[in-house]
C-alpha cells in the first residue's frame, strides 16, 4: 500500500493521480459514473463530450492508418481496444441520459433547472417523447375516459396540481467520495458535520449532496 | 378498503363510509375497483420486463366501469340538485355516494395508466434491447403489443433515431463494456452471402463460426441470428 512507503511517494501517488484525473478520458468516466449513480438527471457534460467525439475521431483515423500501414496486428489490436473503450463509454454516458429522460419526461419537462440541465438534441428528444406518449395514452385509454378525467398529468379537473406525474426517488441514499480535498457536510441530524478526506467513500443522502456533485464530490 | 402498492400507481385508498348503503354505489354486480386491480396485478404477477398478452378485453371492462362510475356521480349530483342542496356544503349519503363514485373512478384511471404506462415502458426497452425495428421484434413479441402499441414503439424508435442522427453516433450497439475487440460467434440462421461487415462481404452460413468485431456482431446477436462463444 503506498502509505506504506512513506510521505514522499505518498504525494507523488497523489499527483499522478492528480494528473490523471484531468485527462478527458478520466473526467468523461467520472461524468458516466456520476449520471449512472444519480437519482436525477444531472448538467449535461457538453464541452467533454465535444472533446471525446473529437478524440475517438482521431482515434479512428490512427487505427484505419496503422491498418493500411500493415503494423503489427497486435499493435492495432491495443489501440482499437483503447477505441472501443472510449466509444463505449461516450455511448454509455449519452444511453443513461437518455433512459432517465425517457423514465422521467413528465418530470422533466415541468422542472426548469432539470430542463436547462440537457443538451439541444435532448430536448428535442423529450419533447417527441412526450407528444408520443401522450398520443398513446390518450388514444388507448383517455379518450373513453369521461370528459373531467381526461388528463394525461391529473387525476381530474379538481386535482389543482399535476398527480399523475413519475417522479424518481430523491429521498435515497447514494455512495460518494470526496474529489479532491475536503468535503465538511452539514447533515441535518446530526449536530457534528461530516468530514470527508479524499478517497473516503461515504453513504449519504442524495439531498446532502446534491448540489456538490461533480465539484467537490463524485458518486461511486 | 382496497390498496395498490405500485410504485407507479401510488397507494390509493379508497374507505368507503360505514354508513353508506352499499347497494346504492355498486348495482349489486362486483366491488368497485376488482376490475381495475385485476389489470395491475397482471402487470406485477408477469416476469419483470416480460411483455404479456394486452388485456383489450379488461381494458375495455375497467372503461366500462368508469363510464357507470360517472353516470353514478352525474346522477347524484343531479338528484342533490333537484333536492335544492349545494353539492360544496351538503354531507348526506348522496354527497359520499358521488364521491365513491369519483374515487373510484380516479383509482380506475390510475389503474388503466398503469397498466398502459408500464406496458409502454417495457416497449421502450425493447428498442434499446432488441432493435428499433418492428421487425426485428421477434413474432412471440409482436403478437402481444396492441395495434396502438406497435404505432408506439414505431413513433418512440423514430424519436430515438432522430436524437442519434444529431448526435450522429449510434447509441443501440456496445451495451456491454467491451473486453475484446473482436468475439467469436456462430451463426444461427442463414444468413447467407451479400452481408458486408467492416466493409468486407463474408458468407454467414447456418452453423458457421466467425471472428468478428464486436460493434459489427451485437446487431445479429441482439436479434438472436447469432450467438457469441465464450471461454
Amino acid at each position: 500500500m503506498a502509505e506504506d512507503i512513506g510521505d514522499g511517494s505518498t504525494a507523488e501517488m497523489d499527483d499522478y493521480e492528480t494528473l490523471m484525473s484531468t485527462t478527458d478520458a478520466e473526467l468523461l468516466k467520472t461524468a458516466w459514473r456520476n449520471e449512472k449513480a444519480a437519482p436525477e438527471i444531472l448538467q449535461f457534460q457538453a464541452p467533454l463530450v465535444k472533446r471525446a467525439k473529437e478524440q475517438i475521431q482521431l482515434m479512428e483515423e490512427t487505427v484505419e492508418e496503422y491498418e493500411e500501414s500493415g503494423m503489427d496486428p497486435l499493435t492495432v489490436s491495443l489501440y482499437q481496444m483503447d477505441l472501443d473503450r472510449a466509444q463505449f463509454l461516450l455511448r454509455s454516458y449519452l444511453r443513461v441520459r437518455l433512459q432517465k429522460l425517457e423514465k422521467y419526461m413528465f418530470y422533466i419537462w415541468k422542472n426548469e433547472s432539470l430542463w436547462s440541465r440537457l443538451s439541444d438534441p435532448e430536448k428535442m428528444f423529450v419533447q417527441r417523447c412526450i407528444d408520443d406518449m401522450e398520443k398513446h395514452l390518450e388514444e388507448t385509454v383517455l379518450s373513453k375516459l369521461p370528459d373531467n378525467y381526461q388528463s394525461v398529468r391529473r387525476q381530474s379537473v379538481i386535482s389543482e396540481e399535476d398527480d399523475m406525474v413519475p417522479e424518481p426517488q430523491l429521498d435515497t441514499f447514494i455512495a460518494c467520495k470526496a474529489r479532491n480535498r475536503f468535503v465538511s457536510l452539514r447533515l441535518a441530524d446530526s449536530e457534528r458535520p461530516l468530514e470527508m478526506e479524499r478517497h473516503d467513500v461515504s453513504f449519504v443522502l442524495y439531498k446532502v449532496i446534491e448540489d456538490k456533485i461533480g465539484a467537490d464530490i463524485d458518486l461511486v | 378498503m382496497v390498496s395498490v402498492a405500485r410504485p407507479d400507481v401510488g397507494p390509493i385508498r379508497v374507505e368507503p363510509d360505514p354508513t353508506l348503503t352499499i347497494n346504492r354505489i355498486s348495482k349489486g354486480k362486483e366491488m368497485h375497483g376488482r376490475l381495475g386491480s385485476r389489470l395491475v396485478k397482471g402487470l406485477a404477477s408477469g416476469e419483470k420486463g416480460q411483455l404479456t398478452h394486452f388485456n383489450d378485453e379488461l381494458l375495455n371492462e375497467v372503461i366500462k366501469e368508469c363510464s357507470e362510475n360517472f353516470l353514478a356521480l352525474q346522477s347524484l349530483i343531479r338528484k342533490m340538485q333537484e333536492e335544492g342542496l349545494d353539492f360544496q356544503t351538503t354531507r348526506n349519503a348522496d354527497h359520499y355516494g358521488a364521491l365513491i363514485n369519483h374515487l373510484s373512478l380516479i383509482r380506475n384511471k390510475r389503474c388503466l395508466m398503469a397498466y398502459v404506462y408500464n406496458r409502454a415502458e417495457m416497449i421502450q426497452n425493447l428498442a434499446w434491447t432488441v432493435g428499433l425495428r418492428l421487425f426485428e421484434l421477434p413474432e412471440e413479441i409482436q403478437e402481444k403489443l396492441s395495434h396502438l402499441e406497435k404505432d408506439y414503439f414505431k413513433r418512440h424508435s423514430a424519436a430515438l433515431e432522430s436524437y442519434m442522427s444529431k448526435v450522429d453516433l449510434n447509441l443501440n450497439v456496445d451495451m456491454v463494456p467491451p473486453k475484446d475487440p473482436y468475439i467469436k460467434v456462430r451463426v444461427l440462421d442463414d444468413l447467407g452471402e451479400g452481408i458486408v461487415v467492416s466493409d468486407k462481404a463474408a458468407n454467414f452460413a447456418r452453423h458457421s463460426m466467425h471472428f468478428l468485431k464486436r460493434t459489427d456482431a451485437e446487431p445479429y446477436i441482439s436479434r438472436g441470428l447469432m450467438e457469441e462463444l465464450t471461454g
